[in-house]
C-alpha cells in the first residue's frame, strides 16, 4: 500500500539531490554579476541604408497590432534590404520572457502589462536609448528627444538614462454620462464637497452614485486614493511615498485620501457590490446607467465601446480634488505601456529607426486617429476626430503636473500589499489609520530588502 | 519458456521513460534549484539565497492563509461533494427514466472547464443581477455590501459552491461504478430478508464501497491542492487573501510580483505537503475496516 508514496518520495528526493548537484537555472548563468548591456546605439539616419532581419514583438491589446503592422510593412518599402517580421499576441510576455533569459531577444519590443520590465533594467536586459534620442527627428525639426513629452519620456528613465519609449499615454480619471446628468440637471463636481452633494442627488434618484472595479484595486489606487492623497499633501508628499520614505504613507496626505474613501462608503455612495466586480462588470454598470460616475483610465470608451448605446455621452473628467489641499487640481496621473529595444537585440540599428518612424508627428497622429487614444508625441493631438477624447487631451494639455505612479511598476509586491488592503479597508475590516499602517510597513519592508532593485525619483 | 531480453523491454519504457524525464522530473528538478534562489525570471541572472526562501515561507502568515483555506476546501467542501454524490450515485441505480435525466444533469458540469465554471458562478454572485444575491434578496437575508465574492465571511463559501458543483458529476460516476460492482446477489438477499432501504445502505453499500471512497478521497485531496483557475477567476484570491490557495498564491508570487525564487519555494513545500499528505492518507486508510481479521 505504501509504495506508491516511497516511490514518489524517492523522486523528489532525488531531484532535490539533483538541484543541489546542478549549475544554478538556466542554459546561460552567471551567479550575480550582470552581463553589460549595450552601450546605447544611435538610430542612422532616416534615409540611412537599413539591412538584415528586424522582428517586432507587440502585445495585442485593445489596440490590436494592425497599426504596427501597416507601419512596419511601409517601414520595410523604405528599406528593401530589410527583411521584416512582426507578431503580436494577447499575452506577449509569456513569449518574451523565456526568450528574454535565454537571450534570444527580438529586436523591438512591446511586451505589455504582464512584462516586468523593471526588473529587465535591473537585470541589465535593456538597451539605453539616449544616443538614439538625441540624433535627428525622423520627420520633423530637431532630435527624436524633442519629439516626446518631456514628462513622459521621463517615466522610462532611470539615473539619467531612457530605458523605455512610450507611444499612447492612458490619463487616469473619471467619467459620468453627460446625457444621464443633462437630463437630471446635474453637473460634474469640481471639489470633494460638490461631489458629496452631488453623490446625495444621485442617491435620493435611486441611482448608485460611484461604482468601481473592486476586484482590481489598482483602479480605484489611481482614481480616489493616489489623487486625493496628491491633492491633500502635493507633489512632493507623493514623491515621497514613491521614493519610500520612512512615514510618507502615515502622512496626513494618504492618511485623509484613505478617510476621504472610507466616507463616500459610509455615507452609501458607492454601489453595493463594487467590490466584487471586475472592470468590465462596473464599466458596464456605469454605461446601462445604473451608476452616474466611475473611475477609469482614458481607454474606457475603446474598452466598453460595444456595449454603447447612441444615448450614451461618456465623458472624462479628473478626480474631484480637495478645497485647499497643496497639490495643483490640474495635476493628474498619466500611465505608459511601453516600446524597449532589448540588450542583447541583433539588429537595433533598425529597430531604432522603425520606432523612430513610428513616433514621427505624421504617424502619431494617425495612430491617434485610428486608435483614439492619446499619445506621448507632442502635436499627435491633431489628430483626434471622436469627441469624447478632446475634454481628456484639453485636461492633459492644461495639466501643470502630469504625474506616474511608478510604485506598481517599481515594487509588484507592495502594490499588491497595497491592493489588498484597499479592499480590506472598504470591507470595514481595516480603519483608515490601520490601512496607512499597513501600507507603511509593506514599504518599509521593501526599503529594507537589500534584493529589491530601489528607484527614486 | 523463452527468456525476454532487457533490452527489448527498455524499448518498450523508453519513450514513456523519456516524457517523464522530460515534462516531470526535469522541471520538478528545475523548481527545487530555483527556489535556492532569488531570480526575477527576466534574464539568466540569479543570486543564491541558501535557504533563505523556505524560511520566508515559514514566516510567511499569507501561506498559511492559502493553506487554510486549501484544508477548508478538502474537508468541508469535500463532505458536501462526497454527501451529494454519494446520494446522487445511489438514486441514479434505479435506471428508470427520471434517473437518467438525473444522470445527465449531474454529468453536465464534468464537460464544462474550470475555465467556464468560474466565470458562470461569477455571473451566478454578480453583485447586482446574479441569481444568488437575488434570492437572497427575495428570502429576506439582505445584501452583502462588497457582493459575494468580495465579503470576507462569504467568499471562500462562494468559491467552494462553485468547486463543489464542478466536482460532483466526476464523483457521481465513480462511486456509481462502485456500487455497480456491488453482487447483485447481496442486494437480493438483503431484499428477501426485508432490510429497509436506509439500512441497506449503510450495512452494505457504504462498507462495500471502501476501496471506491479510498480512492475518491484521495483523488479530491491532490485535485483540492491542486485548484488554480476557478479561484483565480472568481476572486483572484482575494478579499485580501481570504479565498486565497496555494497555486494562486504562488502563481502571484512568481509571475505577477517576479519573484521566482519565492515561487518555487513555495510550490516545493507545496509538493512535499500532497505527498506527505497523500501518503498519510493512504497509511491511514491502508486497510479495509470489515475484512476479517487474522
Amino acid at each position: 500500500m505504501n509504495r506508491p508514496f516511497i516511490w514518489k518520495l524517492g523522486i523528489v528526493s532525488l531531484a532535490a539531490v539533483a538541484a543541489f548537484g546542478c549549475a544554478p537555472v538556466g542554459t546561460e548563468t552567471s551567479t550575480g554579476k550582470p552581463e553589460p548591456a549595450g552601450a546605447g546605439t544611435s538610430a542612422p539616419a532616416a534615409d540611412a541604408k537599413l539591412a538584415g532581419n528586424l522582428e517586432v514583438q507587440a502585445f495585442k491589446g485593445g489596440f490590436g497590432i494592425d497599426f504596427y503592422e501597416t507601419a512596419l510593412a511601409e517601414f520595410g518599402e523604405k528599406h528593401p534590404e530589410l527583411k521584416t517580421k512582426i507578431e503580436g499576441d494577447p499575452r506577449v510576455w509569456e513569449r518574451l520572457k523565456p526568450r528574454m533569459v535565454a537571450g534570444d531577444t527580438p529586436d523591438l519590443m512591446f511586451p505589455g502589462w504582464g512584462m516586468d520590465h523593471w526588473s529587465l533594467i535591473a537585470d541589465n536586459q535593456l538597451m539605453p536609448l539616449d544616443a538614439a534620442l538625441d540624433s535627428p527627428a525622423d520627420g520633423a525639426e530637431g532630435t527624436w528627444r524633442d519629439q516626446f513629452l518631456p514628462d513622459m519620456l521621463q517615466i522610462g528613465q532611470v539615473d539619467g538614462k531612457t530605458y523605455l519609449l512610450p507611444l499612447y499615454v492612458n490619463l487616469n480619471g473619471w467619467w459620468y454620462d453627460k446625457a444621464v446628468f443633462d437630463k437630471n440637471g446635474w453637473k460634474p463636481p469640481t471639489n470633494f464637497s460638490e461631489l458629496k452633494t452631488l453623490c446625495a442627488a444621485v442617491k435620493a434618484k435611486g441611482m448608485a452614485p460611484i461604482t468601481y472595479q473592486g476586484k482590481y484595486p489598482y483602479y480605484m489606487i489611481h482614481g480616489m486614493l493616489l489623487p486625493w492623497a496628491y491633492s491633500v499633501g502635493g507633489a512632493d508628499a507623493m514623491k515621497a511615498v514613491q521614493n519610500l520614505e520612512p512615514g510618507a504613507w502615515k502622512s496626513d496626505s494618504m492618511l485623509q485620501a484613505a478617510k476621504m474613501i472610507v466616507e463616500l462608503r459610509d455615507l452609501g455612495y458607492f454601489q453595493k457590490g463594487a467590490t466584487a466586480m471586475s472592470h468590465t462588470e462596473s464599466q458596464a454598470e456605469f454605461v446601462i446607467g445604473r451608476a452616474a460616475m466611475i473611475p477609469c483610465g482614458t481607454w474606457l470608451y475603446s474598452e466598453m465601446k460595444d456595449n454603447l448605446t447612441d444615448k450614451n455621452q461618456l465623458t472624462f473628467f479628473l478626480p474631484p480634488p480637495v478645497e485647499g489641499g497643496k497639490g495643483d487640481p490640474s495635476a493628474l496621473i498619466v500611465s505608459i505601456e511601453p516600446w524597449m529595444v532589448p540588450a542583447k537585440a541583433k539588429n537595433p540599428e533598425a529597430a531604432l529607426a522603425f520606432y523612430k518612424y513610428m513616433t514621427s508627428p505624421a504617424i502619431a497622429a494617425q495612430f491617434v486617429s485610428e486608435k483614439n487614444t492619446l499619445t506621448a508625441i507632442k502635436g499627435s493631438e491633431s489628430g483626434i476626430k471622436l469627441d469624447v477624447l478632446r475634454q481628456p487631451a484639453a485636461l492633459f494639455a492644461a495639466s501643470k503636473d502630469a504625474w506616474a505612479w511608478q510604485v506598481r511598476d517599481w515594487y509588484k509586491p507592495l502594490h499588491t500589499e497595497i491592493e489588498n488592503a484597499l479592499t480590506s479597508m472598504l470591507n470595514g475590516e481595516l480603519t483608515p489609520e490601520q490601512f496607512v499602517e499597513r501600507c507603511e510597513k509593506a514599504a518599509e519592508a521593501t526599503r529594507n530588502d537589500p534584493n529589491i532593485a530601489k528607484r527614486t525619483l | 519458456m523463452q527468456r525476454r531480453p532487457g533490452w527489448f523491454i527498455a524499448g518498450f519504457l523508453a519513450p514513456a521513460l523519456l516524457l517523464y524525464v522530460g515534462l516531470v522530473l526535469f522541471p520538478l528538478q528545475q523548481a527545487v534549484q530555483i527556489s535556492f534562489f532569488q531570480w526575477r525570471g527576466t534574464s539568466s541572472v540569479v543570486k543564491p539565497a541558501g535557504t533563505a526562501n523556505y524560511q520566508q515561507v515559514i514566516r510567511d502568515p499569507v501561506f498559511y492563509e492559502a493553506l487554510g483555506n486549501n484544508a477548508w476546501m478538502a474537508i468541508v467542501v469535500g463532505l458536501v461533494v462526497f454527501a451529494v454524490a454519494m446520494l446522487a450515485a445511489h438514486a441514479l441505480k434505479k435506471r428508470d427514466r427520471p434517473a437518467k435525466i438525473l444522470d445527465a444533469l449531474v454529468l453536465v458540469p464534468m464537460a464544462v472547464s474550470s475555465v467556464v465554471a468560474a466565470l458562470l458562478w461569477q455571473f451566478m454572485f454578480h453583485p447586482q443581477m446574479g441569481p444568488v444575491p437575488e434570492l437572497q434578496k427575495l428570502l429576506g437575508l439582505g445584501e452583502f455590501q462588497s457582493g459575494w465574492l468580495a465579503t470576507p465571511a462569504a467568499a471562500l463559501p462562494a468559491v467552494g459552491v462553485a468547486l463543489a458543483w464542478l466536482s460532483i458529476g466526476f464523483y457521481v460516476v465513480l462511486f456509481g461504478a462502485g456500487m455497480q460492482q456491488i453482487p447483485g446477489e447481496v442486494m437480493e438477499s438483503a431484499d428477501m430478508d426485508g432490510i429497509p432501504g436506509w439500512a441497506k445502505f449503510w450495512r452494505i453499500t457504504w462498507p462495500l464501497l471502501w476501496t471506491v471512497r479510498r480512492t475518491a478521497v484521495i483523488y479530491w485531496f491532490i485535485s483540492v491542492m491542486n485548484t488554480f483557475a476557478i479561484v483565480y477567476l472568481m476572486t483572484k484570491g482575494g478579499p485580501d487573501h481570504r479565498t486565497e490557495v496555494m497555486l494562486t498564491y504562488l502563481y502571484i508570487t512568481a509571475v505577477e510580483n517576479s519573484q521566482y525564487g519565492y515561487g518555487s519555494a513555495l510550490a516545493v513545500v507545496n509538493l512535499v505537503l500532497v505527498l506527505a499528505i497523500s501518503g498519510l492518507l493512504m497509511w491511514l486508510m491502508r486497510r479495509d475496516p470489515t475484512e476479517a481479521r487474522a
